[in-house]
């Protein structure tokens, strides 16, 4: 057996339970969700009716709970599975979610929380003030260390191809910290003004806010941090790499090798950069139309290479990467892309009016652009390329630019953004529509036309993508001057020559490590996944480069974080739920200037000033809640941030069980006669405990609304309990005493205040209690008898109540400043399932039933699952703390009747 | 209608250094600061209290018998 006893939850009750059963000998587990133990006790102000500090009383129970040598606390943790086993014991599992902070190394400083950039309600404190994603939940917590609140990767994050964490970035610029969010982008690849210009933004696709208004503008924010950055004199601001001795050469300078030279660089290897054309760059340089991506801003971007030490040799076509080898370097990185353009396959191919996507596009970024005023261009293919050669084509002058795309619209590949900016630019698609025939004039080489064929689409193929199937009779010509064929691009055909290759020429090299049969040689990019992105291929250079350092290193290639470990992505609808209403905030950014028959290559998309994209930052709902901003790690002075950290299942044999989960307090917005959440002065009476509590939230006693000193305050007494409206018809039996303590304490605090307290009957029964309500009453605390009905609010954000006055016998009305909810108490039903599957019994009421109350306290329906407090029914702390020294001597009794032999 | 309280301390970052600019002329009350800022003073007071939390902005009591307080930029190293 791993335990004697485990104890659920470490409020009063379970805390009070553990230590008596340790101080008996027993070894107690106390398994408490929340990051510290302690429960609620430890948030409130003062005790009644003693009015002694609550945490005064509660910490040093909590440290005896933490530090007892028979108890072990594991916080952050829920049970998941009961089991009862044959000996009369059960076997438990249970889950620890990670903290992401090490606590052997965590000191408490909280560097981490002052440095993180996502806020969050403060749930310790009535969610009345913002607490971190990184944080310790309140100032006497046990344990005081830190922890990340990170339920999964933001669906932006998790969607990026290129491991980029676009949430850190955007949380970043949210907080005004430009530089921060450059960095950030930069620590995954050089490229940074590049993909702000011309990335497609799987981001933005999967951002949550796009189930909203629209999507936050992430790609916009990149560019908007790459250009402020680019602005100033300083370089990438990298520390220059320690050299390691070790040389490797990457062929091919396009976004996968480029990305992979940057790391490895700054990883302190030699990187020497091959490309066969004349400038560096690649298809970003060759293949991207300037007006989506100008030469100036990859340069800029190429410079980041060079303060690293990358040489990039241009006119260096690398025929066979084993000449690299042989001339030293210790590893070769082929990225060299899909140079090759695939066929058309139709007859006149071969005219002199045919070229292709690529071809198009490479001669009109070298400045050898063909004259085609007043030309008919069509294009063939429903790409990326293809789009682009359509805009391009219509800013050389052409007449008229037609696509002929052989599916539909919704199956086109190209960027669903591009399609549309190019119908904006009067670009004309047809759809289902595929080439026959190039066509031309009777002994003449040049084109005269394309015929085409009209396409039904039939059944889907692998991709899903449904097959398109000629319409027979439906052939048509399009006259035109150029045929653009973009239907497709390979890698070249070089590759074959070093290593096997797929059907489709891409390199077949392991998925995972990207390396090749010869060890030294590794494949990235489109040249291994086909024609994709900038991000994917961003991605891959990442991946190739942790591929080589582990075998330049001698380590076993393991998994790229980056890629390969990242915490499940947030659900998009769990995150909606976070909120109950959501304030419309569009996108409200200048579009891109797009224009009818455009006639020249500057950009279309304007810049964003700084205001514009903190604006724009500010829309972002941080899904995963942590953004992995990265800044707590630089924050901390212990490095004990660890964003690897995973969650751990444990089985465990224990002799008894003891729930200890407490209750839950009445959501006071399903009152919605006294419009908490609707009105800011209407608060709970937990709220109200933790302004009053030496750890407040705010100043003083404050109003919510505008931070003025309240001097009217009324107490509605019985909110969700004695209800049948609500269903909860039973007496919370602790509120009457919270509320005559809080008006106490209220009365010190606000020395001019008057506090009224509306209420049913006052149920002061216990020692001391009764003369603590006419304590109350003494110091000048007025009293109605009577229900509230209802409560308004003017103009001023005072609030009007309507309540009836049994006393007087009439109804009235009275103007506060400030109204506190009392509110009731609720069954907790954390463990309801777990506890039903096992066959307990719940009362009347919901709450665990006990076998006998008066005469068996603590014992439940089940032998050896015992409860502990106010999760059989509500109870106060000396109560909850007598029926846990019960639990304690049941579960004794219990342990001690299974070790005596049948 | 007041706004989600999730989505007013969200804004919280975003809104730091327009309050603190706005409080570099002299301490202000949240009212004082929410008419300046043409902004909800109910969202005033959330952004402030976390900026009070977090070291960036400190109370300072005003005159009266039932002083309203004012907030005053702390500098921070």
């Amino acid at each position: 057996m791993d335990y004697d006893a485990l104890v659920v939850g470490s409020g009063i009750g379970g805390m009070e339970t553990a230590i008596k059963l340790g101080d008996m000998g027993y070894r107690v587990l106390v398994v408490e969700k929340e990051p510290s133990v302690g429960g609620r006790m430890v948030l409130l102000s003062k005790v009644f009716p003693t009015l002694d500090c609550a945490s005064c009383i509660a910490t040093p129970k909590m440290a005896a709970t933490v530090h007892h040598p028979n108890v072990t606390v594991v916080t952050d943790s829920e049970v998941t599975a009961v089991a009862r086993t044959g000996d009369g014991g059960f076997r438990v599992r249970v889950h620890t979610r990670p903290r992401y902070v090490d606590p052997a190394a965590c000191t408490g400083c909280r560097k981490c929380e002052e440095a993180c950039t996502v806020a969050v309600p403060d749930e310790w404190n009535g969610e009345m003030v913002s607490r971190r994603a990184a944080y310790i939940a309140y100032p006497q917590a046990i344990p005081q260390k830190a922890l990340i609140e990170r339920p999964g990767t933001s669906p932006c994050t998790d969607a990026c191809p290129a491991g980029i964490k676009a949430h850190g970035y955007v949380s970043l610029v949210r907080s005004g910290r430009y530089e921060e969010a450059f960095r950030l982008i930069l620590d995954a690849t050089p490229l940074v003004g590049t993909l702000g210009a011309a990335c497609y933004a799987p981001c933005e696709s999967a951002c949550t806010r796009g189930e909203l208004e629209g999507p936050v503008a992430i790609r916009r924010l990149k560019r908007f941090v790459a250009e402020r950055h680019y602005a100033g004199p300083d370089g990438p601001g990298v520390t220059p790499p320690v050299p390691n001795g070790k040389r490797v050469a990457v062929v091919g300078s396009g976004p996968a090798g480029l990305t992979a030279a940057w790391q490895l660089a700054r990883a302190g290897y030699a990187v020497h950069v091959f490309e066969a054309g004349p400038d560096a760059g690649g298809f970003l340089r060759q293949a991207i139309p300037a007006y989506r991506l100008p030469a100036e801003v990859l340069d800029r971007d190429l410079a980041n290479l060079a303060a690293v030490g990358v040489t990039i040799s241009t006119d260096s076509p690398v025929g066979d990467p084993a000449a690299l080898r042989a001339d030293g370097y210790d590893a070769v990185l082929v990225a060299t892309g899909t140079p090759r353009s695939r066929r058309l396959g139709i007859p006149g191919e071969e005219r002199a009016g045919v070229a292709t996507g690529l071809a198009f596009l490479r001669d009109v970024r070298a400045g050898r652009a063909p004259d085609l005023a007043g030309r008919h261009v069509v294009v063939v293919g429903g790409g990326n390329v293809a789009v682009d050669a359509a805009r391009t084509a219509a800013r050389l002058g052409a007449r008229e630019v037609t696509v002929a795309y052989r599916r539909s619209r919704g199956e086109m590949p190209a960027h669903p953004a591009e399609v549309d900016d190019a119908l904006a630019e009067g670009v004309r698609i047809l759809f289902q529509v595929a080439p026959v025939d190039v066509t031309g004039q009777e002994g003449s080489a040049g084109t005269a036309g394309l015929r085409c064929s009209r396409m039904a689409l039939g059944e889907p193929d692998g991709s899903g993508r449904l097959i398109p199937i000629p319409v027979e009779g439906s052939e048509f010509d399009i006259p035109c001057d150029l045929v653009i064929a973009a239907v497709g691009l390979a890698p070249a055909d070089e590759l074959a020559a070093s290593l096997p290759v797929h059907p489709d020429g891409t390199a077949a090299v392991d998925p995972r490590t990207l390396q090749g049969p010869q060890g030294w040689l590794f494949v990235a990019g489109d040249a291994v996944t086909g024609p994709s992105d900038i991000a994917h291929a961003v991605g891959q250079g990442r991946r190739a480069a942790h591929a080589i350092d582990c075998w330049l290193q001698g380590r076993e290639p393991d998994a790229f974080a980056p890629l390969d470990d990242r915490l499940p992505a947030v659900d998009r609808t769990s995150v909606l739920a976070r909120q109950r209403t959501y304030a419309a905030r569009p996108r409200q950014l200048p579009p891109a200037a797009l224009r009818d028959e455009p006639r020249d290559f500057s950009r279309v998309e304007p810049s964003i000033g700084e205001q514009e994209a903190r604006e724009a930052a500010g829309r972002c709902l941080d899904c995963g809640v942590c953004s992995e901003c990265g800044e707590c790690l630089a924050a901390c002075p212990a490095d004990a941030i660890d964003l690897a950290m995973r969650g751990e299942d444990r089985s465990l044999d224990v002799g008894a069980v003891v729930v200890a989960t407490g209750y839950r307090l009445f959501p006071a917005d399903l009152k919605p006669q006294y419009g908490y959440g609707r009105f800011p002065n209407v608060i709970t009476a937990m709220q109200m405990e933790r302004l009053l509590a030496p750890t407040r939230p705010y100043t003083s006693v404050l109003r919510p609304s505008d931070g003025r000193i309240p001097l009217r305050v009324a107490y509605v007494m019985c909110t969700g309990s004695r209800d049948e409206s609500v269903g909860n018809p039973l007496c919370s039996k602790f509120c009457c005493m919270y509320s005559l303590k809080q008006n106490e304490l209220l009365m010190g605090v606000l020395r001019f205040a008057e506090l009224t307290v509306h209420y049913i009957d006052i149920r002061a029964v216990g020692k001391g209690y009764d003369e603590f309500f006419e304590q109350a009453k003494g110091m000048g605390v007025t009293f109605v008898k009577g229900r509230v009905a209802a409560i308004r609010e003017t103009p001023e954000g005072n609030l009007v109540l309507r309540y009836e006055d049994v006393d007087r016998g009439v109804v009235g009305e009275a103007d506060y400043d400030l109204v506190v909810l009392a509110v009731g108490v609720l069954p907790n039903h954390d463990l309801d399932r777990l506890l039903s599957e096992a066959g307990i019994a719940f009362d009347d009421f919901a709450y665990i039933a006990e076998a006998d109350e008066d005469y068996s306290p603590a014992a439940t329906t089940i032998p050896g699952i015992f409860v502990a407090g106010a999760v059989s029914g509500p109870r106060d702390i000396p109560e909850s703390i007598v029926h846990a020294g019960a639990a304690a001597l049941q579960v004794a009794a219990h342990l001690e009747r299974r070790s005596v032999p049948a | 209608m007041i706004r989600d309280v999730r989505e007013v301390i969200r804004e919280e970052p975003l809104m730091r250094d327009r309050l603190l600019a706005l409080l570099a002329g002299g301490p202000l009350t949240v009212r004082e600061l929410a008419a300046a800022a043409g902004l909800p003073a109910s969202e005033v007071m959330v952004w402030v209290m976390g900026m009070r939390k977090y070291g960036y902005v400190a109370e300072e009591k005003g005159p009266g018998r039932i002083p309203e307080y004012r907030y005053a930029v702390v500098r921070r190293s």
